[in-house]
């Protein structure tokens, strides 16, 4: 058993990531190093195309890094094979995706369900916890919607709870609220405080200071480089 | 994969699958006609080969023929003899009918000639078949109205005859008593007793019989037997019996080997696995041509299915970031695969079932839908799903999962 308690969430050493595009070799990760603590609520900010994505790519297990070394709660993820790193992304990791990323077919229950079905939760099981998920980002009542049938503040409370079904050690969000209105935005950023009081793991990519502003620690990316690591004074504001 | 999976993958796949209704009957309709088109061809190849073999069968039970002679192909049948030189011998017949009981039931020797036949101012010509009481039952051919001759008609050479079916409607008018009428036989006056039943075979209807006595008397002159019928005891003593016919026959006629015999020996079984052969192999090459269109269905749903995963390359994104292994997408597009079959092949067992009843009802062919062919056709949708969905299954889940995501 590894000590979890005792390692940070993530630890990123020398991070790099690289894409050979024939005459040139863009460095979308350019050596990044910087660990995250349990309980922690990050916000990643920096301009377009320097990184972000691909940071949170990384750290989610969807991606692999060209260079350096990635341990999640302490367990070195380089060499995991590819249904290992499937089983991470399903207990571990809980992805937002700016464009929510549902399932179109599949109603608001069944979208939560999904990590559950990869999981192996059986059918009863999964949807009581999808149920209760539901409650959680308050949309009780959408449950049996499609998402066509939702607003794009509901869709992406039903991709947190999506996200959120296995309890995952990190929720990851790649501007979630980047597809939204400024006011649905701040009830999206409601929520991940609210998960975050109740002690979830949070990193989040947006591109406004106002959000960044709201949690622990910003850290800045520059061309694939952090350049800023700091701790956030305003945040008692909002606890 | 555990049965929960399982599920899980089968409700997945059908939602799916009812999400493009359209797309889906096009892509199973291939394997639909192609396991139809078995189901109806073999039925035809099953139902050509069952009329034959009822043909054959209605020749008599356990039929032995030795003819005078030489081999004249595969013929088990040649009612008309008449051309040939009769070689068969009193003593021939009577060899053969002293053989025990459990090797041949029935001896019926016969001679045929060819005759004009004379009612009246009606004149035709006609086979003349010159036999013993014994010849129904061992062609199974019998009368349909009046009798056959008799024990007592042979001995005393009467001069009687039975008219085969077609002879009957050449005479005498539809529905016209032919009992007791006198028929010209080359000029010599027969009285009719009977008439035999329709047989299907020219040969046998467009004949007449008469006892063998008269028929040497009267017709040939000669004291020998063009052929002799013969019913074995049962079918598994036909090649023993065929055996010893051949033995004994060789010896009676001072001949060295049935190659050089001047008589020679035809059994139904012989007939009836050269029939069954050409049959079977007529069957296996419609069903071949039918399970060409299988294939041709099979590559429809391949088709289909890379266009389904290219188009899904997202929806295969979400789920890998969502926990789903390579396995799982892999049995996902692998159950919608052999579904879309499954399902085709279960409408084209339908079909199938549906056009070899109607070729029977309508077109009156014999068609014999079997459970295996039933059975085979079925499970060939079930492989060509598992086989032609392998390759797009294979490929959704070697995608790259951020790549799959980014897709367009
Ligand atoms: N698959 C790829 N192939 C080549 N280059 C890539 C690929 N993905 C990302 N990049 C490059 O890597 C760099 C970082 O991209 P990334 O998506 O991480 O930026 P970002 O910070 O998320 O930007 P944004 O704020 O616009 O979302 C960019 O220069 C981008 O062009
Ligand atoms: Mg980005």
């Amino acid at each position: 058993m590894i000590d979890t308690m005792a390692d940070p969430m993530i630890v990123f050493d020398r991070i790099e990531k690289t894409y050979n595009m024939g005459a040139e070799i863009i460095r979308a990760l350019d050596g990044v190093t910087f660990s995250v603590e349990a309980g922690e609520f990050i916000a990643i900010i920096g301009p377009s195309g320097s990184g972000k994505s691909t940071l949170m790519n990384v750290v989610g297990c969807l991606d692999t890094p060209s260079g350096g070394a990635y341990r999640l709660a302490g367990e070195s993820v380089e060499n995991l094979s590819r249904d290992q790193l499937a089983e991470v992304r399903n207990t571990r990791i809980g992805f937002v995706f700016q464009t929510f990323n549902l399932l179109p077919r599949l109603t608001a229950i069944e979208n939560v369900e999904v990590p559950l079905v990869y999981a192996g939760v059986s059918r009863r099981e999964r949807r009581k916890r999808a149920v209760a998920m539901l409650e959680r980002v308050g949309l009780a009542d959408r449950g049996k919607h499609r998402p066509a049938e939702l607003s794009g503040g509901q869709r992406q409370r039903v991709a947190i709870a999506r996200a959120l079904s296995l309890d995952p050690a990190v929720l990851l969000a790649d501007e979630p609220t980047g597809a939204l209105d400024t006011a649905t935005g701040h009830d999206i950023m409601q929520l991940f405080h609210t998960l975050h009081r109740d002690g979830s793991t949070i990193v989040l990519v947006t591109h406004d200071p106002d959000l960044a502003e709201q949690a622990d620690r910003i850290i800045r990316i520059l061309d694939g480089r952090i350049t800023d690591d700091r701790k956030c004074a305003a945040k008692e504001a909002f606890a | 994969m555990t049965r929960q999976a399982l599920l899980e993958n089968t409700r997945m796949s059908i939602r799916s699958i009812l999400s493009v209704p359209v797309r889906s009957i096009l892509t199973g309709l291939g394997v639909m006609i192609g396991v139809g088109a078995v189901i109806t061809l073999v039925a035809l190849g099953n139902g050509a080969q069952k009329q034959v073999e009822a043909g054959l069968e209605a020749l008599g039970a356990n039929l032995l023929i030795v003819y005078s002679g030489e081999p004249r192909g595969t013929a088990l049948v040649r009612t008309n003899t008449s051309n040939i030189r009769p070689t068969l011998t009193e003593t021939d017949i009577e060899m053969i009918r002293a053989l025990p009981p459990d090797l041949v039931r029935l001896v019926a020797p016969a001679s045929t000639a060819n005759a004009q036949l004379k009612y009246e101012n009606r004149n035709i010509a006609a086979t003349v078949i010159g036999t013993t009481v014994e010849y129904p039952d061992v062609r199974n051919f019998y009368p349909i109205y009046g009798e056959f001759f008799t024990e007592v008609d042979v001995e005393s050479r009467r001069a009687v005859v039975v008219l085969g079916a077609q002879t009957y409607r050449d005479l005498f008018v539809a529905g016209q008593d032919p009992i007791g009428e006198r028929v010209r036989i080359n000029g010599i006056a027969f009285r009719v007793v009977g008439v035999m039943e329709e047989k299907g075979s020219t040969a046998q209807d467009s004949s007449v019989l008469i006892p063998i006595s008269t028929f040497q008397r009267s017709v040939s002159g000669s004291s020998n037997y063009a052929m002799v019928n013969i019913q074995a005891a049962s079918s598994d003593v036909m090649r023993e019996l065929q055996a010893i016919l051949e033995r004994e026959l060789l010896r009676l006629h001072r001949m060295p080997s049935i190659e050089a015999a001047d008589f020679y020996i035809a059994n139904q079984l012989d007939l009836l696995s050269t029939v069954q052969g050409v049959a079977g192999t007529f069957t296996m090459l419609l069903a071949s041509i039918a399970a060409i269109s299988l294939v041709v269905g099979g590559i429809g749903i391949m088709n289909i299915m890379l266009v389904s995963v290219t188009e899904r390359t997202r929806e295969i994104g979400v789920r890998m970031a969502l926990g789903a292994r390579g396995r799982d997408i892999m049995a996902q597009f692998l159950t919608e695969a052999v579904i879309l079959s499954v399902g085709g092949g279960v409408i084209g067992v339908a079909l199938g079932l549906g056009a070899s009843w109607a070729a029977v009802e309508f077109l009156r062919t014999a068609a014999v839908a079997t459970a295996s062919s039933v059975g085979t056709a079925f499970g060939f949708s079930v492989v060509i799903g598992l086989f032609f969905g392998g390759y797009p299954a294979w490929r959704a889940s070697r995608l790259d999962p951020i790549e799959a995501l980014r897709y367009e």
